[in-house]
């Protein structure tokens, strides 16, 4: 875990010496003279070898020193402290849509399976699925900011402000990432429902005397969605670093908005942070998803 | 009289063509009877067994015939009426113990469902001890583990000791056994003969056995059905079935049992 995360560091950091551009450049702006830029560069210690400057870059990394923001001369910890929970609040409504909704609706799907219903639903599903979410975003913003006027895009609402309207903004976007996550979800889980709906111990539920329904969600439910651990937990990953469209689109000032930035300002200590960040959720969310089967499947437990 | 299965057919339109795959099945079984239905594999037991529990898929398949239970017909009874004798009156155990249960649900859970749905009136508590005591009947050692167990920690016999337990546990008046000693080795399989016929005594629960194993079925049963290509060849007491087979079918049944099993 932390060899890739160190590879990951370095990677980042050798991208930015092999892209053209300067940081002390784009701070200064283009009309600077030979001299500032050099002596920023200097100052910044952007004259030493790479190497070096990686290592340097390293060992504040290690005990916790980010660095400092090139262009906003901020501490690269307080930046990305005030817009992680942004991004995060997003991840986490997208998620909760998505589960909320593929679940009921797969329920549904798989009890009607092969019929008119099913087909219809299988067509819309393969043609969602195939929407990039910020095509979807940038036909919601459209349709619900500039015809239904009951949305202001480019009206962020900072949650430090207005919890409330924070999360009320946050909709939209969230339903734009979800939908394509969401229409996956319903694939996979409704033939995962199928599968186990003709095993053995379904039959048994229905000896018992249950409902369709009552077998599906006390009996099916659970062992359908073991499959779907693994591509939920992957969703998670997907959409903290997919907020870098997503923001954009919406003009959420979170942690893909910043990132871009400061690609843009080759502010490295900014990117190699939301970079690694990224890196680290990634690996998190395997192990949450390798927890998060032992926790549904009994028979991976060590007892 | 519990059950009546009268002229009982069924065709399957699944392919291209009609398949009769069973035809004109008449028997009849008394309370706390034990009525073991032999005959060789593809005769049509399964089906009369899962049409006699409600449990036919319900489409591209034709029922012809009554089945009658206390003198209603499951096979034309409305779904949620059948429900109510599911679980409750009428039991099915199976022969797969190792498939037969839900994997990521306790054992507890599962011996306590049938009395979830048909015994709304007792508290969490009560099922448990009910649960805890069928564990008990059928012969588990300590029940308690049992009951916080997953299936894959038990073994094959004790998964079919529970299947046993949660058909029992609402008190039913029918257990229907297909194959359910098939997939068990020989001495889990007199086990659970064993424990079946005290379940039968001590409940007087009437026992639907069925095997293709003559053996097994002349060991337990009262009165015995030989059947072959979904018909019914034969049918009678235990005795005269194996001591005078009236039928070529079944005397050449009887004649390829081996020897030194009976
Ligand atoms: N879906 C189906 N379509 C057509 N025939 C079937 C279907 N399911 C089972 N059968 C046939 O029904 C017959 C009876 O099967 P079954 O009752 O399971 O036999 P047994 O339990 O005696 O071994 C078999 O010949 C089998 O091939
Ligand atoms: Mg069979």
């Amino acid at each position: 875990m932390l060899l890739t995360l160190l590879a990951v560091s370095f990677i980042v950091f050798a991208a930015f010496e092999i892209i053209p551009g300067d940081a002390a450049v784009s701070r200064l702006g283009s009309n600077a003279t030979k001299e500032t830029v050099e002596a920023l560069r200097v100052q910044m210690g952007l004259d030493k070898p790479f190497i070096v400057r990686y290592l340097n870059w390293l060992s504040g990394f290690v005990k916790g020193d980010f660095g400092t923001s090139i262009s906003y001369n901020l501490p690269v910890s307080s930046m990305i402290l005030e817009k992680l929970p942004i991004t995060v609040t997003l991840t986490i409504l997208s998620m909760i849509m998505t589960i909320g909704i593929s679940i009921p609706l797969s329920l549904l799907i798989a009890k009607y399976a092969g019929s008119k219903f099913d087909r219809i639903s299988y067509g819309t599903n393969q043609f969602v699925m195939a929407v990039p979410s910020f095509f979807l975003g940038i036909m919601m913003s459209w349709f619900f900011g500039m015809v239904l006027k009951l949305f202001r895009p480019g009206g962020y609402i900072s949650y430090k402000k207005d919890f409330g309207g924070f999360l009320g903004y946050l909709i939209l976007p969230a339903i734009a990432i979800a939908i394509p996550k969401c229409a996956m979800s319903i694939k996979l889980l409704r033939s995962a429902i199928l599968t186990e709906a003709g095993k053995d111990y379904v039959r048994t539920a229905y000896s018992r005397g249950l409902s369709t329904m009552e077998v599906l969600y006390r009996h099916v439910l659970k062992n359908a969605m073991i499959p779907l651990i693994t591509f939920w937990g992957m969703a998670v990953a997907d959409m903290i670093a997919g907020s870098i469209v997503i923001e954009q689109v919406f003009n959420i000032p979170g942690l893909g908005r910043i990132l871009l930035t400061s690609i843009a300002n080759r502010d490295y200590p900014v990117v190699e942070a939301v970079i690694i960040l990224i890196a680290f959720v990634v690996l998190i969310m395997n192990l949450v998803v390798d927890i998060l089967y032992r926790v549904v499947d009994p028979r991976l437990r060590k007892d | 009289m519990l059950l009546s299965v009268e002229d009982f057919g069924i065709e399957f339109h699944d392919h291209d063509k009609p398949e009769r795959v069973v035809e004109g099945v008449s028997f009849t079984l008394d309370k706390g009877e034990i009525l073991g239905i032999v005959g060789e594999s593809g005769s049509g037991k399964s089906m009369t067994a899962l049409a006699i529990a409600g449990l036919l898929p319900r489409k591209k398949l034709k029922k012809e015939g009554r089945i009658l239970f206390e003198g209603e017909d499951v096979l034309t009874m409305e779904r949620h009426k059948l429900r109510t004798l599911q679980g409750d009156e009428i039991c099915m155990i199976f022969q797969e113990p190792m498939t037969a249960l839900n994997p990521t649900m306790k054992i507890g859970t599962q011996v306590e469902e049938a009395l979830r749905i048909h015994h709304t009136q007792m508290n969490d508590a009560a099922r448990k001890e009910r649960a805890i005591k069928w564990l008990e009947n059928v012969e588990l050692d300590d029940p308690e583990r049992v009951y916080e167990s997953y299936p894959h920690q038990l073994s094959g016999g004790m998964r079919q000791r529970v299947m046993i337990a949660a058909a029992m546990v609402g008190g039913p008046q029918l257990l229907i056994a297909d194959e359910a000693t098939t997939a068990l080795d020989v001495t889990v399989q007199a086990q659970i003969i064993k424990l079946l016929q005290k379940i039968n005594k001590e409940s007087a629960v009437a026992i639907l056995f069925i095997s293709h194993d003559l053996s097994l079925i002349r060991q337990i049963s009262h009165n015995v059905l030989v059947m072959q290509n979904g018909h019914l060849v034969e049918k009678g007491a235990v005795d005269d079935i194996f001591d005078h087979p009236k039928q070529e079918y079944t005397k050449k049944l009887i004649s390829a049992i081996p020897k030194v099993e009976l």
